[in-house]
């Protein structure tokens, strides 16, 4: 198993510079993770679901703005609630801001009743890089067929003001309300706001 | 002596206070303030009526940080002023001086650092009365960045007296300096075109100066990848960039609005129409 996994990140590894970017409306690259808990979550297990990625970072002000105000915590209820698969992930290295260890994530999800499927661990980056994540947060929708429909910021009003969030038109909700209604999705890409990923250098 | 001890004991009581609060206050009040350093200054050392008065929110940033241009690039967000001026004042918008490009791999984004000046021209009322003071009020919303980020909010103010000549301020060599950074539009007998061509949109300049480096910073968000490097080549008479397109632009676009910066210090404004080339790319 760790060694399967092992392989897989060298997989990973191996192609990531050779792939071109995906893009909207493109397979999403499949990718296989460990979250807090130590379970592993392939991208493929969830074909036939709509699965959401965002990317985290507990000490960003961007992404505080979500969290403290619950907006994010009410996203993850009400859209996993509705049968999507909703992953929180950690891109940043080791000795970065944002980085966690599975307890330190677990304690976190805890202290903010934060309701997530998982929220996978990525200290090396592999699967920020892979999608290209940017900015926390930053999000991405793939649909039932595995078929990315959103790449970009969760809503319209790029600060870090939790007054703004009334006023925003919410992208991630719009793509999946959109979808699930069997409708093209209107804004199906927008410029991710927030602090840059604290990738390892 | 019971009131002795009530008040060392509240003596004791504010110091503990003062040690657990204040430190905390002053910490979250504007903790970015600790890493820069903001003064609204004026050109002029006066209002005169009628007259136009340049006006600057000046960053001094602290060594390793930064702040963001109108276009952020990958992450960030740029300044925004909101001006408190009296009756009869008009502000334009902010002249922003070029950028540096920030890398941080995978990451390029767009700002500055050490020391910018963000200058606005304020438009005077004839009305203003001689021998008055009069105060201006900006209220800077900001974020600075090292490798975490912090957001900021500070008000200045800044009050000049209306008289009939104005000199020189303090600052006005820092105004002087800035305005060779804030770009121009770029000379009518250049000729400039974009072709988008697959993944690229490919910009061809020519122009009557010389081309040692070209560096293009779009002022639309997502049109081209910020952290791609951007190739030159030679062609008659000037240089072609590739620009590689943001995966994010799912639409084709009508124009490429940017800033062209050549060698180090000289900047142009661009707005090209973009044409659609599906084949070759056009040497015109």
């Amino acid at each position: 198993m760790q060694r399967n996994l092992l392989c897989s990140v060298a997989m990973v590894l191996l192609f990531v510079p050779s792939l071109p970017a995906q893009r909207v409306g493109e397979a999403a690259p499949e990718f296989e993770a460990t979250d807090s808990n130590g379970q592993t979550h392939k991208l493929s297990e969830y074909r036939g679901k709509f699965v959401v990625l965002e990317w985290h970072n507990n000490g960003c002000p961007y992404t505080r703005k979500h969290y403290e105000s619950g907006n994010m915590q009410r996203l993850q209820k009400e859209w996993t609630g509705k049968g999507v698969v909703w992953f929180t992930v950690i891109s940043s290295a080791p000795g970065q801001q944002g980085y966690v260890t599975a307890q330190q994530e677990n304690d976190y999800l805890k202290q903010m009743n934060a309701a997530p499927t998982a929220a996978l661990l990525d200290p090396q980056g592999f699967l920020g890089r892979l999608y290209s994540a940017k900015t926390t947060p930053h999000m991405f929708i793939i649909n039932p067929a595995g078929v990315l429909i959103y790449d970009g910021a969760i809503d319209s009003r790029a600060t870090t003001d939790q007054a703004d969030i009334a006023s925003a038109r919410n992208y991630v909700s719009e793509a999946l309300g959109e979808a699930m209604a069997g409708k093209p999705v209107t804004t199906p890409t927008s410029r991710p706001y927030g602090c840059s990923v604290k990738y390892a250098h | 002596m019971l009131n002795r001890f009530v008040m060392q004991l509240a003596g004791i009581l504010l110091a503990c206070a003062g040690e657990l609060v204040f430190p905390r206050l002053t910490a979250s009040a504007d903790p970015a303030a600790e890493h820069t350093k903001l003064e609204l200054v004026s050109e002029q050392d006066a209002i005169v009526p009628g007259q136009k008065l340049w006006l600057g929110v000046r960053f001094d940033l602290q060594d390793g940080w930064h702040t963001y241009w109108v276009n952020p690039g990958d992450s960030g967000e740029g300044p925004r002023v909101e001006w408190q001026l009296p009756t009869g004042f008009q502000a334009g918008p902010i002249q922003w001086p070029f950028p540096a490009r920030l890398s941080t791999p995978p990451l390029v984004d767009y700002g500055y650092e050490h020391q910018v000046l963000l200058m606005t021209a304020v438009q005077l009322p004839w009305q203003a009365k001689e021998g008055k003071i009069e105060t201006i009020g900006a209220r800077v919303h900001y974020l600075v960045c090292r490798e975490v980020c912090i957001p900021g909010e500070k008000q200045l103010a800044l009050s000049l007296p209306v008289r009939s000549r104005a000199a020189r301020s303090r600052s006005g060599q820092l105004f002087e300096v800035t305005r060779q950074r804030v770009p121009q539009r770029a000379p009518s007998q250049w000729r400039i075109s974009v072709a988008s061509v697959a993944n690229e949109f490919v910009l061809n300049l020519r122009a009557t100066t010389s081309l040692e480096s070209v560096q293009f910073f779009p002022l639309n968000e997502e049109q081209i990848e910020n952290a791609a490097l951007q190739r030159t080549s030679l062609i008659p008479g000037g240089v072609r960039l590739h620009l590689e397109k943001s995966k994010h632009l799912l639409k084709p676009i009508s124009r490429l609005e940017g800033v062209l910066v050549i060698g180090s210090a000289k900047a142009y404004l661009v707005d090209i129409p973009v044409t659609n080339h599906s084949g070759a790319i056009p040497s015109q």
